[in-house]
């Protein structure tokens, strides 16, 4: 009778559970057991878990009486038992079959790694997490050449972009784990990033209801000056709205950015209510404070909730009035301002070019406007105002997302209709290339093309509830921005140039005839303009 | 080949590794090599059929309730303990998918129907949605199927899907019935 050194080991733990009953325990988990009471009646279920203590009780789901024993108990023959907890007292044999415990079924970790493994996770799960981020924006940084423009927090991005790999090639197995402890340690994280984030936060909100204010006032003139402003206006105002509806969220922004990692899902519930949008409005504005490589991303999903609300917001009740009449009409509509591009772009963007592309839009906005002098001017003057004006913006654009939610559900009802989204991505690949500015343009030129497939027959109707829906949108955007934006006279210039741009733009989607080539050279030009 | 009385004392020496035929105070009776003894919670682990292919039964066995074993040779320990892998991940998943099997198949079951009736269900259910509200198969969730489950017993639904479920459930009693007169 030989001692194997685990048995061995197994002294040295004392009343604990020996190693090898843990791991045989740990190996059966989800497997379908028998259980021999003492009665001798059998239960049949599924090995949930097991006492550890000194008594080995255990747990089984979904369990049912296979044999019945010697003695009445209080659990039928034939009834299913959810939970059923058998004592230590009761167990005289658990049974399981097929069960592989070299590690036949388990692919590489083994426990210690495991616990190892959660462990460093914790602490780098951010890391890891914006290193995946800054994988995905690292290639669009190159080609767009805005590495240099982007903030400090880009850089250490990077680096942990660096790290991740290394973490991922040691340990491949864990990486399931590490993506399933990420919401377990998600709720950790936000407590550091607070501390870290806090501060970004405090000066970075200012910032972002800069740009809200910024973008509303260009979206007031014209508001399509720059596709990629309009919509980061609007995503501002989603933000905004989010920030003033959960104050206390402020703190939590790490952790509800962490969550905005996964987009793909939460875009997926924001379309289906308003309320996932507003939530992940603040998740998008946490993480817009946090770092700004991440707001890049996060553009993606602000799209879609913004985009919506914008959608929302421009959608006048006459507009769904005339909606009825148009199949497409809703499309139509939104397509005329920026935002509703917006829209559309989020519907089509679950393929992964178009995220790339507006978190490029993202980051155009932000580069566009850090080397802009004035534009800074224009920060701090809004800043100043901010703080009431962020306010009051806040207030009116709640007001209105009640209208908002119904017609997003209207936008998603649309959008699979309407065939747009394949014609934005096509468009919008090609926009990739080129650089923010450009996406802003390509925006359009998206719209341009669904404008063609969509407004073939109802070309006129089209340019009628363009324009109806643009003063009203405007005129509402206006009156928040304007007491929110006034003091900015800088802006005005630049709102100026905007507008022009603006009205380019519809005049273009008004016209079928534009086209995608198009595209690229406004883009260029309003690079231009704006570096 | 040792034989020795059950008992507690004897057992504490038990080893990992070795082979034993074990009779319990239950009757159950199995050969198995031990995985591992417990003393703390007086468990010991066998594994049995280790020599066809990596699947095995394990047995957590209380040796309060071993009335005699008899020791039948010795081997390697059978854990590696270098080739211990857990994957949690995965253990999860697996209960997860189990436990939603489970209320799957839960579902399928009537709860104090006859064995006909849960055959007719379960031929039923090979071609239509069907569960079970307490006796009554509800097809398509509409018509429904009460005792005896015959044509007669189809109500409600729309006149055609009536007809099908009355077809098919006609349709299933005949082929029952040519299984049950072939297996018999």
């Amino acid at each position: 009778m030989g001692c194997s050194k685990r048995e061995m080991l197994t002294e040295d733990h004392g009343e604990s559970m020996s190693d090898a009953l843990l791991f045989t325990t740990i190996s059966i988990i989800g497997l379908p057991v028998d259980v021999h009471v003492r009665d001798g009646s059998v239960y049949s279920g599924i090995f949930h878990t097991a006492s550890v203590d000194a008594d080995f009780g255990v747990v089984l789901k979904k369990a049912r009486m296979t044999k019945k024993g010697m003695f009445d108990t209080n659990v039928g023959t034939e009834v299913v038992i959810d939970t059923l907890v058998i004592l230590a007292n009761d167990l005289v044999q658990l049974v399981t079959k097929g069960v592989t415990l070299d590690g036949g079924n388990v692919t590489r970790s083994d426990e210690e790694a495991v616990t190892c493994e959660v462990e460093n996770h914790i602490g780098s799960l951010m890391d890891a997490k914006q290193d995946n981020q800054s994988r995905n924006r690292s290639p669009v940084q190159m080609e767009n050449g805005f590495a240099h423009g982007f903030p400090r927090s880009i850089a250490v991005n990077e680096h942990e972009g660096e790290k991740l790999p290394v973490k991922k090639t040691d340990r491949k197995d864990f990486a399931k784990i590490e993506a399933d402890s990420a919401s377990s340690i998600n709720d950790r994280q936000p407590g550091d990033d607070k501390s870290k984030g806090k501060a970004d936060n405090c000066r970075q909100k200012p910032e972002v209801v800069k740009r809200k204010i910024n973008e509303k006032i260009q979206s007031l003139n014209s508001s399509h000056g720059n596709l990629v402003q309009v919509e980061v206006v609007e995503h501002g105002s989603t933000y905004m709205i989010s920030n003033t509806s959960d104050n206390g969220l402020s703190c939590d922004n790490a952790a509800s950015s962490v969550k905005l990692d996964d987009r793909c899902s939460e875009r997926s519930k924001s379309a289906d209510s308003a309320s996932t949008i507003s939530t992940q409005g603040v998740d998008l504005i946490s993480e817009s404070h946090n770092l700004l490589p991440k707001p890049v991303e996060i553009s993606t999903p602000r799209g879609t909730g913004s985009t919506r609300n914008a959608k929302e917001f421009k959608l006048n009740p006459a507009a769904k009035i005339f909606s009825p009449s148009f199949i497409h009409p809703s499309s139509v509509t939104a397509a005329v301002p920026t935002s509703p591009n917006m829209v559309y772009v989020p519907n089509s963007s679950p393929s992964v070019s178009f995220t790339a592309i507006q978190p490029q839009v993202g980051f155009s906005s932000f580069v566009s406007r850090p080397p802009l002098p004035l534009k800074v001017a224009e920060y701090s003057n809004v800043s100043v105002g901010n703080c009431g004006s962020g306010s009051q913006l806040s207030q009116p654009i709640i007001g209105q997302l009640a209208h908002r939610t119904q017609p997003l559900r209207y936008t998603a009802h649309y959008t699979p209709d309407l065939s747009e989204p394949a014609y934005l991505q096509p468009s919008s690949p090609a926009v990739m290339v080129g650089r923010s500015g450009q996406l802003v343009y390509v925006h359009p030129v998206s719209h341009e093309l669904i404008h063609g497939a969509t407004t073939i027959s109802p070309v006129s109707a089209h340019p009628m509830s363009n324009h109806v829906q643009f003063p009203k949108q405007q005129g509402g955007t206006v009156g928040q921005a304007i007491q929110v934006c006034v003091p900015p006279p800088v802006l005005s210039g630049e709102q100026q140039s905007y507008a022009l741009q603006s009205h380019i733009q519809l005049l273009q989607p008004s016209f079928p005839t534009t086209r995608p080539f198009s595209a690229p050279v406004t883009n260029g030009f309003y690079g231009a303009k704006f570096s | 080949m040792a034989m020795m009385d059950g008992g507690n004392n004897n057992l504490e020496e038990l080893a990992v590794g070795c082979m034993l035929s074990i009779r319990t105070t239950l009757g159950d009776e199995f050969e198995g090599q031990v995985v591992t003894f417990d003393r703390p919670s007086n468990i010991l682990v066998l594994q049995e059929g280790f020599k066809h292919g990596p699947r095995r039964n394990i047995r957590l066995l209380k040796t309060n309730y071993i009335k005699d074993f008899t020791f039948l040779g010795q081997s390697d320990d059978p854990l590696d303990p270098n080739n211990c892998f857990l994957d949690l991940t995965a253990l999860q998943t697996r209960e997860e998918l189990a436990i939603r099997q489970a209320e799957a198949d839960a579902e399928r079951i009537g709860v104090g129907v006859t064995t006909e009736a849960q055959s007719i269900f379960d031929a039923l259910s090979k071609t239509l949605p069907v569960r079970w509200d307490k006796t009554v198969i509800v097809v398509m969730n509409e018509v429904r199927v009460g005792s005896p489950y015959n044509s007669e017993s189809v109500i409600g639904g729309t006149p055609a899907a009536n007809d099908r479920v009355k077809k098919m459930l006609e349709f299933e009693r005949k082929r029952l019935q040519i299984r049950g007169t072939i297996g018999q």
